[in-house]
């Protein structure tokens, strides 16, 4: 299960994404029904026993007679009377505190990290609870997934894209009370390169990082590189304390808003005011307890018995009978970067090396009774690249709906209805079994047998990420700046264009943004038209907060929630 | 007597036997319904099963839709007929396996050696403590989700149940006069299993098969439930029952007809076996068999 540090940039759908993606599954998983199949062994074995030892069963019936009616029906008389007591008693306690902001917000998540290693634990639960809360980077994201300062105030950078100065903010701390300044900025990002922590990969190009004065950072390349502030915003420009030592696995010490009080491993984080917090981001809350519920029936259940003010995500289907009670809690529905990718293995030897074959499945998909089945939330992607990333533009129209085109399209390469083309599709169980069989239906009609092939992800990433033994895979692929994946030939996708690898490279060494969204969006263009792989939408969260909870971000809020501003006031 | 003319005319006192008593007539009624729409729907279901429309799921029955529609938009009530047949197929199959496994292992104990019926015993008594559901876990490991994880899960486990259960009256045939009586004229061993033991174990036996079919069924929804049943594409109705169960808070109408036609017929299986038991206990087994084997219970215990 563990997934090697050096792999992020081409390996978005490994570990730490089988946990962000289960997390954003709707489909509940299966620990509490391992009960029904051995109620059903154990009702066996008590039919068995009932029908052959008449004996015991007769005197079984002897053995309770009904002696003291009137002492039990005391008690449970006791009993009742307490609960509805203190029932009476909470209530008035808990109303006593009405219309006031809360001291403690309780938010429920799906994915738990295993440990606070932030450094070198993979998985994006901890991208998720603790950059922006606990640790701060030299930049860090907005909500709309763009870089804005947050330990540096402000950075310049060279017309050749070589050098890149970055302004301190002055007065910073550690929530230990030591000084921030350039020299940990540096130690920290200096320690990732070296000791090759999770995502050091991301930085690509650094030649050096130096602290020039107590209050500025440079860092030089050897060659431009577009991705730097973004990948600075994420773990690569995470700040930490040169002098501080500590257990990093149950501990954080940081400059955010926040520090962690205590933590429970895959139950929960609490998190608590940071009293020495030196910047605008104050905590507007003290304490925020974060629980990780697995289970999306359990988790609504949290949300609706008032254990919790905030559930994210919620999946679309149950979050309707939330929408009913509007007076209650407010369901809303972010952007993403995930993308439910349909990959088609164009290595030797598949038939979805057929060009036709890949467009023919395209045209077949009706992407908008798709995204309908599953609630509605989710956006038509029609190409490599989500809203939120550089390069996006709406490719949608390039294969539109159309079932005649692609039975026209099969029959060129030899297939229809009464000779079928079979094609397996492996995927991992934490999708709902329903998109398989969508895509068997659509895909029936136009001379495709589709075997749908669902398999624990272990078995995923054996056969298909790392063996590429499959014809038709999906998973959902939700780093943002993953663009890197439809230059490798090596990747699971087979694919291997040419001009799409010069593209990225001329968008990576552009010194301006505006020519990198060009180069960008040029290549996921060709890559779209290819039919590289068919998009089947664009995941977006649905939140769902109790009514007089504020502040909470919407979007990206698997991977980047800053929970500063999250206050709650009772109704 | 061909073969099948005996086991049409065991089956007509079968039914003939359950139709005398109110919860007899109950299961065979379901069980003729399970068969007739198993049939039908290899023929006809009222749509397509992969007639899927997206934008129409979750839908609540209607003229169109008796039961509604899935959270592919696609029929419940087809899906549910067509599920029949391979409940019925893994019932028949489990239970043909269950009885083959419990018929050779107590044969094993009554008519080995001491040592090797023994040893047989202690096996059994070992093996049945591995949950059904764990063995199907084991078996999907390499095997992937299929029916036949569930089939050979569900026969070893009941096989063994079986052949504890029948152990008792099987041994008290074969330790009986007229057994030692065949033996001594020059009878063999197997043939006095198969003509003696097993007609006088057979009442026993098929009120715990009757059972395991009920149990089978439950079995077969718990592990497609858990992703080692019956493969994705494939209809059952623990498939129909845990793609609705999830968002049963949400659409609790969907839930129900799948948790409906697996509760009708597993009551039936149980209430089949029930009669069949009263039945048998007073025509062919006697009370002082049906003594003997609740001693021999006992003794197991």
């Amino acid at each position: 299960m563990s997934q090697e540090h050096g792999a992020y940039g081409q390996s978005d759908a490994t570990q730490g994404d089988q946990q962000e993606q289960l997390n954003k599954q709707e489909q509940s998983r299966a620990t509490a029904r391992t009960g029904s199949g051995e109620g059903a062994a154990s009702n066996a074995q008590s039919a068995v026993s009932g029908s052959t030892d008449a004996k015991l069963n007769a005197r079984r019936k002897d053995n309770k007679p009904n002696r003291k009616p009137w002492l039990w029906i005391a008690i449970a008389a006791i009993v009742v009377i307490a609960v509805v007591v203190s029932i009476v008693v909470f209530r008035q306690r808990t109303s006593g505190s009405n219309a006031q902001q809360a001291d403690t917000v309780t938010v429920g998540l799906t994915l738990a990290p295993t440990n606070l290693d932030i450094r070198n634990q993979s998985g994006s639960a901890l991208d998720q609870v603790l950059i922006g809360n606990v640790y701060e980077g030299l930049v860090s994201r907005d909500s709309e997934n763009k870089v804005v300062p947050s330990i540096a105030s402000s950075w310049d950078i060279s017309s050749d894209g070589l050098t890149y100065t970055f302004h301190l903010n002055s007065g910073m701390t550690f929530s230990n009370g030591d000084e921030l300044d350039a020299t940990d900025v540096a130690w920290s990002i200096n320690e990732l390169i070296d000791k090759q922590y999770h995502d050091y990969n991301l930085l690509q190009n650094v030649s050096s990082v130096e602290a020039t004065d107590s209050k500025t950072v440079t860092i030089t390349l050897d060659a431009p590189y577009a991705n730097l502030l973004w990948a600075l915003a994420g773990r690569p420009g995470l700040v930490f304390d040169a002098d501080a030592s500590y257990d990093a696995k149950t501990q954080a010490i940081g400059s955010g808003p926040y520090v962690v009080d205590s933590f429970e491993a895959n139950t929960s984080i609490t998190l608590k005011a940071n009293s020495r917090y030196w910047g605008e981001h104050k905590a507007k809350t003290p304490t925020v307890v974060v629980r990780y519920i697995t289970d999306a029936n359990a988790g609504l259940n949290a949300l609706t018995s008032g254990d919790l003010q905030v559930l994210a995500p919620v999946s679309e289907n149950l979050a309707d009978g939330l929408r009913k009670q509007s007076d209650k809690y407010t369901v809303t529905t972010g952007e993403d970067t995930d993308k439910f990718v349909l990959a088609m293995n164009q290595a030797q030897g598949r038939a979805t090396t057929d060009i036709r074959i890949r467009q023919a499945m395209r045209y077949a998909i009706d992407h908008n009774e798709l995204i309908a089945s599953r609630g509605g939330a989710d956006a038509p992607l029609g190409g490599p690249i989500p809203s939120l990333d550089p390069g996006y533009e709406d490719l949608t129209d390039l294969y539109p709906y159309d079932v005649d085109k692609a039975k026209q399209l099969m029959e060129e390469a030899g297939y229809t209805t009464d000779n079928p083309l079979k094609l397996t599709l492996t995927y991992p169980n934490i999708y709902s079994t329903e998109l398989g069989d969508q895509l068997k239906s659509a895909f029936k009609e136009i001379g495709i047998d589709l075997q749908v092939n669902i398999v624990e992800f272990s078995t995923w990433l054996q056969d298909v990420y790392t063996n590429h033994d499959y014809d038709l895979s999906l998973v959902d692929h939700n780093e943002s700046h993953d663009f890197s994946q439809w230059t490798d030939p090596t990747y699971y996708y087979g694919y291997d264009n040419s001009e799409v690898q010069d593209l990225y490279k001329q968008a990576m060494a552009a010194t301006n943004e505006k020519d990198t969204n060009t180069y960008l969006a040029q290549a996921a263009r060709i890559v779209s038209e290819d039919a590289a792989a068919d998009w089947l939408f664009n995941y977006r969260i649905t939140t769902a907060t109790a009514a007089g909870v504020e502040g909470f971000p919407v979007n990206l809020n698997q991977t980047l929630m800053p929970l500063y501003d999250v206050t709650y006031t009772r109704q | 007597m061909s073969v099948v003319a005996r086991l049409w005319q065991a089956l007509r006192n079968t039914v003939r036997t359950l139709w005398s008593t109110v919860s007899g007539r109950y299961a065979v009624t379901v069980i003729a319904v399970w068969v007739v729409v198993s049939l039908i729907s290899l023929v006809w279901t009222p749509y397509s099963l992969w007639q899927m429309d997206g934008y129409n799921v979750w839908a609540m029955p209607s003229a169109a839709h008796w039961m509604g529609t899935d959270g592919t938009g696609a029929d419940v009530a087809s899906w549910l007929m067509a599920g029949s047949r391979t409940d019925l197929v893994i019932v028949l199959l489990t239970v043909a396996l269950s009885a083959v496994i419990g018929m050779c292992l107590v044969a094993l104990m009554t008519l080995g050696s001491t040592w090797s019926s023994n040893a047989t015993v202690v096996a059994v008594d070992a093996l049945i403590s591995i949950p059904t559901v764990l063995l199907a876990l084991v078996l999907a490991v390499p095997f992937g989700a299929s029916i036949a994880v569930v089939v050979v899960a569900c026969g070893i486990g009941y096989g063994l149940n079986l052949a504890r259960v029948v152990r008792p009256q099987a041994l008290l045939v074969a330790n009986s006069g007229y057994v030692e009586s065949a033996l001594s004229n020059g009878a063999s061993r197997w043939r006095v299993f198969a003509q003696h033991i097993v007609p006088n174990i057979l009442p026993v036996a098929s009120v715990q098969l009757s059972l395991s079919a009920g149990t089978a069924i439950l079995a077969e929804s718990g592990l497609t439930y858990l992703g080692i049943g019956v493969p994705s594409g494939i209809p059952s109705w623990g498939r129909s029952l845990s793609l609705s169960v999830r968002l049963a808070s949400v659409h609790p109408l969907t839930a129900l007809w799948p948790g409906l036609v697996v509760a009708l017929v597993v009551l039936a299986l149980n209430l089949c076996g029930d009669v069949l038991r009263e039945r048998s206990g007073v025509h062919h087994a006697g009370v002082a068999s049906r003594q003997a084997a609740s001693e021999g219970g006992e003794n197991d215990r």
